[in-house]
């Protein structure tokens, strides 16, 4: 899902790109050696995943997971979202060079909004948390980055009202399809392999369960 | 899945032969003038330069479709929505729904101007190896650590896609059929957490062992960048050939789009 090179005014895409600024700069704060492989890991595994494609009755649509890359990468989800739509700017023409900014703004934005509502998880405790919070932040981070979609689409002008209304419609069924593979593979890895997960609390730590 | 965009690097052209500092910089400049388009006929001289550019590459003809075909299976329902979901006074009526041709020419100029970016992003992309594109980056002031992010991710691409592929045929061999259920979505985000888990375990021993042999932060390449004369001329004319488009298009001599476009 990205907004295509050429339909954008150019006040909204500059708009993109300042956004994007802010939060690259606010989210890339402190950024450890260590981390730079990881974060590259993520977005090569976000990228390609976006190339898998799930069947919706007749027709099939493609992966976004930028709530998955929220709840496994935390504040530096944002990074691995822009690196990616960077990369398919660059290597499909798949939305566009001017568009990073918005792309980037669009998708990263849903991912930290999505890994905001993954922590609310430690507010509660029953049995099947990690993948009703897994299953919201994907729906959460899809619906999000659906109404930055429409709302940069409005922001363009008057005729583009219908693309906006159509385009927020088609994110309904992405989101429950997001929701189910989100949460799926939330829970799948806080059984396999929790510490990839972010935001975790070492349990008898001095933040504790609150 | 076409995903290595410096496929066709070693052919020999006056766009491969140019500096990728020089390139990246002035055909950067060049796609930022095409994106301010709002005329017809500049964005028709835009599209004819970009395809002199994209045959001054040469690079094959099926490659650039290919890539082509992406922007276009977006852009090709625009002509059918924009014109009859244009607010305002419509020339006649198609099913019921109002057919304004400003709408029409609105979807016109969205897809010159798409087309035209993409086959220079191809030009600047395809002419030159993708860490030295990365590497010319980083002499134009993009911050180290992002540029280094964009070589990792470029390189673990290709190895988790083998990884993908492999995890799908032994699924398919298992009689896996995607379907629309909840079965199909906890198996594919089963598949998505063991495809993170699998490229996290194997970039983790790649970076210990990147460590063991000093890896402190700086990728040191064999690389050197030289400009000379040639390279700044063919700058000069591109930027020269941007700005004449720019005030050609804000000369107000050919009508403007009148929404959705200033």
């Amino acid at each position: 899902m990205h907004i295509s090179e050429g339909i954008l005014t150019t006040p909204v895409w500059l708009a993109g790109y300042a956004g994007t600024a802010v939060l690259a700069a606010v989210t890339m704060r402190k950024l450890d050696m260590e981390e730079v492989p990881k974060i590259s890991v993520i977005t090569s595994v976000f990228f390609i995943a976006s190339l898998i494609k799930v069947p919706l009755g007749p027709a099939s649509i493609h992966l976004i997971l930028n709530g998955l890359v929220g709840v496994v990468l935390g504040w530096r989800a944002f990074a691995a979202i822009m690196l990616g739509i960077i990369l398919q700017a660059i290597i499909f023409g798949h939305g566009g060079i001017t568009v990073i900014g918005i792309n980037s703004l669009m998708l990263g934005g849903g991912a930290l909004i999505a890994y905001m509502v993954w922590q609310l998880r430690h507010r509660f405790s029953f049995k099947n948390r990690e993948f009703v919070f897994g299953a919201l932040a994907g729906a959460i981070g899809t619906i999000s980055s659906g109404i930055v979609l429409a709302t940069a689409l409005i922001t363009t002008g008057e005729a583009f009202n219908v693309i906006a209304a159509t385009v927020l419609a088609a994110h309904v069924p992405i989101m429950l399809i997001e929701a189910a593979v989100v949460g799926a593979s939330a829970a799948f890895l806080h059984k396999a392999k929790p510490d990839i997960l972010a935001g975790r609390r070492q349990p008898g730590s001095v933040q504790g369960e609150n | 899945m076409a995903l290595d965009i410096d496929r066709y690097h070693e052919v020999d052209s006056i766009i491969n032969r140019w500096d990728p500092r020089a390139k990246i910089a002035a055909l950067g400049i060049f796609i930022f003038s095409i994106a301010l388009m709002k005329t017809i006929p500049m964005a028709v001289i835009a599209i004819v330069m970009a395809a002199i550019l994209i045959r001054l590459t040469a690079l094959p003809w099926h490659f650039i479709f290919h890539g082509l075909s992406f922007v276009m299976i977006f852009l090709v329902p625009f002509f059918v929505i924009m014109p009859l979901s244009y607010p305002g006074e419509s020339a006649f009526t198609v099913l019921g729904l109002g057919f304004a041709w400003e709408g029409l020419r609105l979807a016109t100029l969205i897809f010159i101007k798409a087309v035209s970016i993409v086959l220079v992003t191809y030009a600047i992309f395809g002419s030159s190896r993708f860490d030295i594109s990365m590497l010319a980056l980083q002499h134009l002031k993009c911050p180290k650590v992002v540029v280094q992010m964009l070589l990792f991710t470029y390189r673990y691409t290709f190895v988790f896609l083998e990884e993908m592929r492999r995890m799908h045929t032994s699924m398919q061999a298992r009689g896996f059929v995607a379907r629309t259920n909840m079965q199909t979505m906890t198996i594919f985000g089963h598949f998505v957490g063991t495809l993170l888990i699998r490229s996290f375990e194997r970039t983790d021993r790649v970076f210990k062992a990147m460590l063991s042999k000093g890896y402190q932060g700086d990728l040191h390449s064999m690389v050197t960048f030289k400009s000379h004369g040639i390279d700044y001329a063919k700058a000069t004319a591109a930027i020269i050939l941007s700005l004449m488009m720019v005030a050609g298009d804000f000369s107000g001599v050919w009508s403007q789009a009148v929404q959705g476009w200033y």
